[in-house]
């Protein structure tokens, strides 16, 4: 696919009186996964909504594909897949006619048989493609929002906690496929609590405190990929600092 | 018990420090006090304006001059519908119905002069009144103020842990059930009031007011236990607003008119101009007075002729003419009872069919009872249009016998061509002081309250099934919390 | 428009919706097919009667002879037919009679009566299309709109759905399009039905569609307004069903007793009985004298002999116009009054939508408090028409005929404007 992936500069968000990001700064090449690591309230969120361009940056620029959400935010959100923390779709409706829905939302069309493949990709059994979703396992309802994604087919994919609550064994299958979409050249800006997750799959490991990157980590191509030392005193020492705020 | 009594004051707190809960209710007091000041005034000023035209009505006809006995037939008198004491809380169908009735000689007239005819289209939207306020307003606070009582302990996850502390699902429907009740208490005060003073005021009805209030207190019970039922059955909060909406809506609002429109399927009403056009038809039938050789009156005539042993009507001891006068008005009179009794019976059965579907809406119910306690039902008007009719004979027939006795057959005879003769057939004036006044005896206060028995019997049928509907959906609660 | 097409889908997939749209049409047809049988109801009796008054007039043509007792007992039957659209939105057409007779008589003492219904049936309203879409539609749009956004928020959806590009005009626009389009489709091929087989005028018919398509609009901006601000679906729901309550029970009701209280009219039962008495009054007076006071209202009788008798049927009737003429003033005032008390209702309706559209149904539909009074113009212009008709007969000895008694004039039902 490829493309200019995801990059963040400077960013400055309000909420009320409360700077929520502080000058936060990233970069998410095509082709690469990054996962931003944070306590809760650090701004993880905030970060995805100022990408998708669904909140109003006060200073800063974010730029997504090349494109600015101020400037260009249909173009933004035409290239952004986003995956949301609970995976919300409509509960009435089946995986298939869910996933047809949000594509139609996009304006995107696509076949029969490219939605099958999506639905095997993420392994979602034929048997349930056309059973409604209130009758789906929250795995299963998260496989059809990666299906979803996947069918968007957008050069940035952000995801919010994507494997929360989800089993060690779909998580798996889960990281499995960011790493096949990671080589079609997809830029993944992945949001995550789980930090062994992260080790696995991340090309960087971002850590937010207090609406900032603190700091970051880039994979070796070594085994650990990661300084896992170093990684572990600073997400331990990001913790205390949370709870202490 | 005691448990119940802490849940209450918790949720009375809660509604306390809520902004839009104390609004709601100050809106709905005060509300209640216009409408309850507005309508007792309305009231009071129609009464007045009512007994005012009667007095003059009757006055002027005793004012009146020398006269044949005939023309006073015709000048006829008017009787105007009273307004009982406890109408200002009520005034049910006194605005939709003619409150004036002229009663004069040969004709049946239609009680006209009716507000809903002097109003703009605004009134069919419905009026300001305290009955109103209770029947249709009250209902729709409690659902706002008790919807999420329940739903909101299960969303927020408060349930598990109240039941895990040892109250019951019982204890908390009840405590929920409590707190709205006084929130029913409230908004029924002002109404209470207003009907207690009535019933100082006016001691005789006090017995209606009592039976009034207890419907109001009935119906403002069915709503809170429903409410607080329907909060715990309901999955979320929106669910139990949008479905107690939706009731709310079919209750107050629907039912109402649906059971009119099907009373008037069921049970058509011929128009005014038909039957007045049918009993003429009949009467002409039965004894032609423009006809000459008409039997009936030939009959009459034979038979009061072998009574008094004559051969002619000269020799009668009496004005014949007065006899045929009232011999035609008890004719005629005959045929308005008959096609009254019609209507009566056909309208009587329409507010019939409207109290069975009170079974669906006990804001019917509630109605009926304000209806026939307040004696601003169909039966006060029926009986008033009776009594009028009973009245305007007596007084037609008086005056008939007035003419049959006072007045010589001779002059009576030549009154239209001999100026002399139509002198003499004036008789005194002080003969029209004696006709009775018109005393509306409207149903009584025992009437009024057998009246409302069947409606009150059909609101304590409603609440008992919503206590049962409450008491089992303690039982969900626990099931569903556990 | 595909858009549109895949919101009234996806919106016909939730059963709550579908639910209350069916409730909706199938309200809004049993509410046609009241009025539509209302209505048929209404012709049947003007033509019952018509007949009923042809025999009545047969049998008094046999007695009255004279210009006088014709004038006297013959009764006229008088008309205000439903105009075709009066189904859907009936009016005061249940409390104000559909049909009078008239005769020559003082005319203030006949043409207020009443209509024999129950009151307690007209108490509550009627069930006709105009409830089903003032009062129920906009419950159904209000249930359709609350939680537009706030479910989707509710649920967790909302920034996944605000994610997708052009979800502004690809989801939200159709979203609300959708609702409006479905209750409008619930609501208006129904009407259309009732028109058809009312056979009401293309040009009536498009203007009530207007105006429903107004009524639908109005709720819809102003639910879709509620809904998209920040309030949660509880709230949302409340403050809609609350504004919903004020603008159809407590504001009109309210604006009622404003209006009564700042417009006096006079007492009607007092105009009544003042004929009562200027008709009455007569018989004791001077003949000749009421004869001359009523010459300067037909000068062209004047040349009628004075009376040989004491009682002429020309004398009766002049003091019958007299009667009349004596509370005109009166009388004049009493219709003003209530024309004016309408006007101001005009008004407050100017404020408050819902009103104003119902009031121009009634208004299209023919079935006002402006049509009432038209038809009771009409009343009155027909009967001076009766009452001069008789008068060559009564003063200028002009010879009655039964060929006279037959060729007295019928009253038109056209509408004068």
């Amino acid at each position: 696919m490829g493309g200019q992936g995801l990059d963040l500069r400077d960013l400055v968000v309000k909420r009320g009186n409360r700077n929520v990001l502080e000058g936060l700064s990233l970069t998410v090449p095509a082709g690469q996964i990054y996962a931003l690591l944070g306590g809760n309230g650090a701004g993880k969120s905030t970060a995805l909504f100022a990408a998708l361009g669904l909140l109003p940056v006060t200073s800063g620029q974010a730029l997504v594909d090349g494109k600015d959400p101020a400037h260009q935010p249909e173009a933004v959100r035409a290239s952004i897949a986003y995956l949301p923390e609970t995976v919300a779709l409509y509960e009435h409706l089946s995986a298939r006619e869910n996933v047809d829905y949000f594509l139609s939302l996009a304006g995107q069309i696509r076949t029969k048989a490219q939605i099958e493949e999506a639905f095997a990709q993420v392994r979602l059994a034929p048997a349930v493609h056309d059973q409604r979703l209130s009758a789906f396992s929250k795995g299963m309802r998260q496989k059809t929002a990666i299906a979803l994604a996947l069918l968007r087919q957008t050069p940035v994919l952000l995801l919010d906690e994507p494997t929360t609550g989800l089993d060690p064994q779909a998580t798996q299958d889960f990281h499995t496929l960011l790493l096949e979409l990671k080589s079609t050249g997809v830029a993944i800006l992945m949001v995550t609590h789980d930090l062994l997750g992260a080790i696995d799959v991340a090309d960087t490991i971002g850590l937010m405190i207090d609406g900032k990157l603190a700091s970051q980590w880039h994979a070796r191509n070594s085994i650990p990929r990661f300084d896992l030392q170093g990684l572990y005193a600073a997400f331990t020492h990001a913790r205390i600092g949370n709870t202490s705020a | 018990m005691r448990r119940a009594v802490l849940i209450a004051r918790a949720e009375l707190a809660l509604m306390f420090r809520s902004h839009v809960a104390l609004i709601g209710v100050i809106a709905l007091l005060l509300l209640s006090a216009i409408a309850a000041a507005t309508s007792q005034a309305h009231m009071a000023q129609e009464r007045f304006s009512r007994l005012a035209n009667q007095t003059q009505t009757d006055a002027l006809f005793e004012a009146q001059p020398a006269r044949h006995p005939h023309r006073m037939v015709h000048y006829g008198s008017y009787v105007y519908r009273p307004i009982g004491p406890l109408a200002g809380f009520e005034p049910g169908i006194d605005p939709f119905s003619g409150t004036t009735l002229y009663l004069e000689g040969h004709r049946q007239n239609s009680a006209t002069i009716s507000a809903v005819r002097e109003n703009s289209s605004l009134m069919r939207f419905g009026q300001l009144t305290p009955a109103f306020v209770l029947q249709t307003l009250a209902p729709l606070l409690l659902i706002f103020l008790g919807f999420s009582m329940i739903t909101r302990e299960h969303m927020r996850g408060s349930l598990r842990l109240l039941l895990t502390t040892g109250v019951t699902p019982r204890d908390l429907i009840l405590g929920k059930s409590l707190a709205l009740g006084l929130v029913g208490l409230i908004a029924l005060a002002p109404a209470w009031l207003a009907l207690l003073m009535m019933a100082i005021a006016e001691p005789s009805e006090a017995g209606a007011a009592a039976l009034m209030a207890l419907g109001y207190g009935l119906y403002v019970l069915i709503w809170v236990f429903g409410i607080v039922a329907a909060s715990a059955l309901a999955q979320s909060g929106q669910a139990a607003l949008l479905s107690l909406i939706g009731i709310w809506c079919f209750i107050a609002i629907v039912a109402p008119r649906g059971a009119a429109e099907l009373a008037g399927r069921l049970e058509p009403l011929e128009t005014r101009a038909a039957t007045d056009l049918m009993i003429q038809a009949e009467l002409r039938q039965l004894g032609d007075s423009h006809n000459p050789d008409d039997p009936f009156f030939a009959a009459f005539k034979a038979r009061t002729l072998a009574q008094y042993g004559v051969t002619k009507i000269e020799d009668l001891p009496f004005n014949f003419r007065g006899a045929v006068s009232a011999e035609g008005e008890a004719l005629t009179s005959r045929l308005f009872d008959k096609y009254f009794v019609e209507l009566a019976t056909t309208q009587r059965t329409q507010s019939q069919i409207v109290s069975l579907v009170s079974i669906a809406s006990p804001a019917i119910a509630v109605r009926r009872i304000s209806m026939a306690g307040a004696g601003t039902d169909l039966e006060t008007h029926l009986r008033f249009l009776q009594q009028s009719e009973a009245h305007r004979f007596a007084m037609v027939q008086y005056l008939n016998r007035l003419h049959r006795d006072k007045l010589s057959q001779a002059d009576d005879a030549a009154r239209s061509k001999d100026p002399l003769a139509e002198q003499r057939t004036r008789i005194a004036a002080d003969n029209w002081a004696k006709v009775p006044d018109f005393a509306f005896k409207p149903t009584s206060a025992k009437e009024r309250m057998l009246a409302a028995i069947a409606p009150i019997l059909t609101l304590a049928f409603w609440l008992a099934s919503v206590m049962v509907l409450a008491g089992w959906s303690a039982r969900v609660l626990r099931a569903r919390a556990l | 428009m595909k858009h549109f097409w895949r919101e009234v889908g996806f919106l016909l997939r939730q059963r709550a919706s579908v639910w209350a749209v069916t409730l909706l049409a199938g309200l809004a047809l049993l509410s046609v097919g009241l009025g539509l049988h209302d209505v048929a109801k209404q012709k049947a009796a003007i033509s019952q009667v018509i007949d009923l008054q042809k025999q009545d007039s047969a049998a008094i043509k046999v007695f009255a002879t004279e210009a006088g007792d014709a004038a006297y007992y013959r009764f006229h039957p008088t008309w205000n037919p439903p105009a075709p659209l009066a189904f859907a939105a009936l009016g005061q057409r249940d409390i104000a009679p559909s049909i009078m007779r008239i005769r020559a008589l003082a005319l203030e003492g006949q043409i207020h009566e009443n209509e024999a219904q129950n009151p307690e049936l007209a108490l509550p309203g009627r069930f006709d299309f105009a409830f089903v879409l003032i009062y129920l539609a906009p419950l159904v749009l209000i249930v359709l709109f609350y939680d537009l956004w706030s479910g989707e928020r509710e649920a967790g959806r909302l920034a996944s759905l605000e994610a997708m590009p052009l979800a502004r005009s690809h989801l939200w626009f159709p979203r609300i399009l959708a609702r409006f389009g479905v209750v409008s489709a619930a609501l208006i091929p129904v009407f259309w039905i009732g028109a058809l087989i009312s056979g009401a005028g293309l040009r009536d018919t498009i203007a009530f569609t207007g105006l429903i398509v107004a009524l639908l609009g109005f709720w819809t901006l102003f639910a879709a307004w509620i809904a998209k601000g920040r309030g949660g679906s509880p709230t949302n729901a409340a403050v809609l069903a609350t504004v919903w309550f004020a603008i159809t029970l407590i504001a009109p009701a309210g604006a009622n007793l404003v209006i009564n209280a700042t417009t006096p009219i006079p007492d009607g039962a007092a105009i009544l009985r003042e004929n009562r008495e200027a008709v009455h009054d007569a018989w004791d007076l001077d003949r000749a004298a009421t004869l001359q006071r009523f010459y300067k209202f037909h000068p062209e009788l004047a040349s009628s002999p004075p009376m040989q008798r004491p009682f002429e049927w020309k004398w009766y009737f002049a003091f019958q116009h007299l009667g009349d003429q004596q509370v005109e003033s009166l009388s004049t005032f009493y219709r003003t009054g209530i024309a004016k008390r309408d006007a101001r209702a005009g008004l407050v309706a100017l404020a408050l939508p819902p009103l104003a559209i119902q009031r121009a149904f009634h208004r299209i539909a023919n079935t006002d408090l402006a049509a009432q009074s038209a038809y009771q113009d009409r009343i009155r212009a027909y009967h001076t028409q009766l009452r001069t008709y008789y008068y060559p007969y009564l003063f200028l000895a002009k010879p009655f005929t039964p060929a006279d008694f037959d060729a007295t004039p019928e009253f038109s039902d056209r509408l004068a404007e």
